[in-house]
């Protein structure tokens, strides 16, 4: 079964050439950086800024480097409820980073399983399939999330829902095209001829076949649901206003941008701007050296 | 391209030139809330019912304190225990020169009562409160009895402006208007123009019976954004903002350019408990509901109200703006009961009352409230739970656009059905607009208990429900004499705010930024309206 793998599965040479970069390297330190951030986060932040008894309003709109009356240092200031801008954003972070990988994921898996029946069985069932794609994928993303986000509510698991309504459609469209090519090569003519069983042949050829190309595009969207998901905040919709993550700190702060209180949404946005950059550097640099055609 | 590009230079800049402005004096407002109709009976939101001001008139006006003035009528009087006779106002005529004349009150009144069709809050339930009948004795007077004697008559025949006969037969609702067809009026502005979400226009009425209009055109520009609003300002794009954002309110003050008025408004903000026997957003430490429910124990509610530092509200999040409270009319109005302080910060206290009442180990509530609809109501529900969480009170907040929190309010639960709505939150944060400047129909709304036929509490949204409160209130709306009334009212009130029926958090206060070059005269009402405005040279 490897010699049937080995055709563009990666290399030993790739990460090599992955690491030639420096721009891809900062990124992934960057991104790690924020991983580890994201994970440990109880153990880091200051204050859980969601635990309200912790914070008390006496102490907003503070500026970076206050300190509370009772001492205690605010390095990034409050913002207008009292609430610690460091902390906030450490587990603002935290929530974008579950967000957009674990929609992503779900994204991934729904779109690939749908993707690669379509190609494999063709005829009506790739119509049908790709027609339902065709759909959604007219639609805007964001209106779709946000008419999902009205009925279902609010919540960290609805967010995640509504990402994964928007974003599987791409995961198949893309595992459909590149299955396509694959489904059609000498080796899967080889499988078939051994009578091997269907899902066998899907699973555990064509499938292998695709993951540079399904890396590279869930990397990507990746990105995107985060920033996705700071666009549903920052319109006051996903989550409640008592758990901020990272679009809903900056929409706070927006009010306050006027009266010169700029750390409420200038930091967020900060953060925000380089775990998408780093998302997306680092899926740029993986489609360069992985070679997939997109 | 350059030579275009310069052109358009020039024109704008003949277009912005003071020559050019002079020929028309006009004010432009930016708005928070757009009005959504010009029919004036078509809600009673004030974003609606302010811009509809300037057009059509009632038989009572409002003066600045919401005291009812002589409107498109010159004097009132009860002639026996349940008739009144109105005298009306005589020359005055329609935007369209016809004259105005009883029959068009009629035709008001009659169109209310029928019904109009599709409009989400009619005012015609001023017009049910005590069994009103109308007959027009000549052109210029008007009789309205009522099943028993009326005290408040002028207050009520103040929210109910007054449409022509000629030009609104069996026009359709609120369309009609919309295009300027039916939107004849015998106020000082005229319909000109209606574009949802971009402007609203009114122009001068010259013939207007109180005298020649102080500006040729206003322009009313909806601007949602609190900081968009006020940027539209700062840059000159209007002259004047209502809901100026409270956090830029020094910086505008410090601004030779700008200047703020100021005045206490009729509106309280409060939170409403529910007293269901068992509420759905109640529950104790592992999230079973509980029973009874514990807002129905009086020192539960105390010890909420307690542990609300009003004071860290009014500093911290209002700027300074907000009148904090225990009243449920503001100062100055019929029925403010001196004695009744706002409950100082004392979270000991409230702790204490909770262990007396057997919560102890606290509980766990959410929090409903809107976070579009009142002066930063978002921000109050989250200071609110941060000191309810402190005391033992997990709190969680859910804060909502006002439309589905106002449905959710009124008539959430599935229970509800048509004439008996069940509100569905178990403690939510609303606001109550004494608009008459008398607490009879505040009492009667917020506190009496809930009945739809006869309209007792159609705004006590937590079924708070007290004999004592009930009696007075339906005596006080039987009662002629002011004095033996106020008296009643201020029982009721005080019964009824001892008792922590609901918790008032504070008044607002109502503020607008504008142009150094205009006054303006605020009103409690918190209406935006331009016969206010004056410009100073």
């Amino acid at each position: 079964m490897s010699g049937t793998v080995a055709h563009t599965a990666p290399a030993p040479g790739v990460w090599r050439e992955f690491f030639r970069s420096p721009a891809a390297i900062v990124a992934l330190a960057t991104f790690s950086g924020f991983c580890l951030v994201a994970l440990f986060a109880p153990w880091i932040a200051p204050q859980n800024p969601y635990d309200l008894a912790q914070v008390d309003i006496m102490d907003s709109l503070l500026p970076p480097g206050s300190e509370s009356w009772t001492g205690a240092p605010y390095h990034l200031g409050t913002d207008g409820q009292g609430r610690d801008m460091l902390s906030a954003m450490i587990y603002g972070i935290r929530i974008s980073l579950l967000v957009g990988l674990v929609s992503g994921v779900i994204a991934l898996a729904v779109g690939t399983v749908v993707g690669l029946v379509a190609a494999y069985r063709g005829g009506w069932v790739d119509t049908i399939l790709m027609r339902i794609v065709d759909l959604q994928l007219s639609f805007p993303t964001i209106l779709v999330a946000l008419i999902l986000l009205v009925i279902l509510g609010r919540g960290v698991d609805k967010i995640i829902f509504a990402l994964v309504v928007v974003q599987w459609a791409y995961f198949a469209r893309t595992v459909r095209g590149v299955a396509l090519v694959e489904s059609v090569r000498e080796y899967v003519d080889a499988a078939k001829g051994l009578r091997l069983g269907h899902l066998r042949i899907l699973f555990g050829h064509i499938l292998p076949n695709c993951l540079p190309t399904m890396l590279v595009v869930a990397t990507m969207q990746m990105a995107a649901a985060i920033s996705l998901e700071a666009t549903l905040s920052f319109l006051g919709l996903g989550l409640p206003p008592t758990r901020p993550s990272l679009g809903l700190l900056i929409a706070n702060g927006f009010d306050y941008l006027q009266s010169g209180r700029y750390w409420i949404s200038v930091l967020p946005g900060l953060v925000l701007l380089a775990i998408i950059v780093s998302a997306n550097v680092l899926g740029d640099r993986m489609r360069d050296t992985l070679n997939p055609h997109l | 391209m350059n030579y275009r590009m310069s052109w358009l230079l020039a024109a704008s800049i003949a277009i912005a030139s003071p020559t050019f402005a002079l020929a028309q004096d006009v004010l432009t407002i930016g708005v928070r809330s757009e009005a959504a109709s010009m029919d004036p009976h078509w809600t009673q939101l004030s974003g609606d019912t302010q811009v509809q001001e300037h057009i059509f008139e009632r038989l009572v006006g409002l003066s600045p304190t919401s005291q009812p003035i002589p409107g498109l009528a010159v004097s009132w009087a009860p002639i026996d225990e349940t008739t009144w006779e109105f005298k009306l106002r005589e020359g005055v005529k329609w935007h369209d020169g016809e004259d105005f004349t009883a029959d068009d009150v009629i035709f008001t009144y009659d169109r209310l009562r029928a019904g109009v069709s599709g409009a989400p809050a009619s005012p015609a339930f001023q017009l049910e409160k005590g069994g009103k009948q109308w007959t027009k004795v000549d052109d210029f007077t008007l009789r309205i009895t009522t099943e028993g004697p009326y005290p408040t008559m002028a207050e009520d025949l103040a929210m109910l402006p007054i449409i022509a006969e000629h030009a609104a037969s069996g026009v359709e609702p609120s369309v009609d208007f919309n295009t300027g067809q039916a939107a004849i009026g015998t106020g000082p502005y005229m319909f000109e123009e209606y574009s949802p979400g971009s402007q609203i226009t009114v122009k001068k009425f010259a013939d207007y019976w109180g005298g020649e209009p102080h500006w040729d055109q206003v322009v009313f520009r909806p601007v949602g954004q609190d900081s968009a609003r006020l940027a539209a300002l700062l840059n000159g794009d209007v002259d004047m903002i209502d809901y100026p954002p409270t956090i830029d309110i020094p910086q505008l003050l410090e601004d030779p350019n700008f200047v703020v008025s100021t005045i206490p408004a009729d509106r309280l903000i409060y939170i409403i408990p529910g007293y269901k026997h068992i509420e759905p957003f109640i529950t104790d430490a592992e999230g079973n509901p509980m029973v009874p429910n514990p807002l129905r124990d009086w020192r539960v509610r105390k010890a909420l109200s307690l542990s609300i530092n009003r004071d860290a509200i009014r500093d911290r999040i209002m700027g300074g703006a907000s009148l904090p409270a225990k009243n449920i009319v503001p100062p100055g109005f019929f029925g403010y009961v001196e004695g009744l302080e706002a409950d100082a910060y004392d979270p000991e206290q409230a702790q204490a009352l909770l262990a007396q009442a057997g919560y102890g180990d606290g509980f766990n509530v959410t929090l409903h409230g809107p976070n579009d609809r009142y002066i930063n109501d978002a921000r109050i529900l989250e200071a609110i739970a941060q000191m309810w969480s402190r005391v033992g009170v997990t709190t969680e907040v859910d804060a909502m656009p006002r439309n589905v929190f106002f449905s959710r309010l009124i008539r959430g639960d599935e229970l509800s059905m048509p004439g008996f709505d069940v509100p569905e939150f178990s403690i939510a944060l609303t606001g109550w607009g004494t608009v008459a400047g008398e607490a009879t129909y505040t009492v009667s709304g917020t506190l009496e208990t809930y009945n739809a036929v006869t309209g007792g509490g159609n705004g006590n949204f937590g079924r708070y429900s007290n004999t004592e409160v009930d009696a007075r209130s339906v005596l006080a709306k039987r009662t002629i004499d002011n004095d033996t009334r106020r008296a009643i009212l201020e029982e009721a009130i005080t019964i009824g705010m001892e008792d922590y029926a609901y918790i008032p958090v504070h008044f607002q206060v109502n503020q607008w930024g504008m142009k150094a070059s205009l006054t303006h005269e605020p009103r409690t009402n918190e209406r935006t309206r331009a016969m206010d405005v004056r410009r100073v040279e």
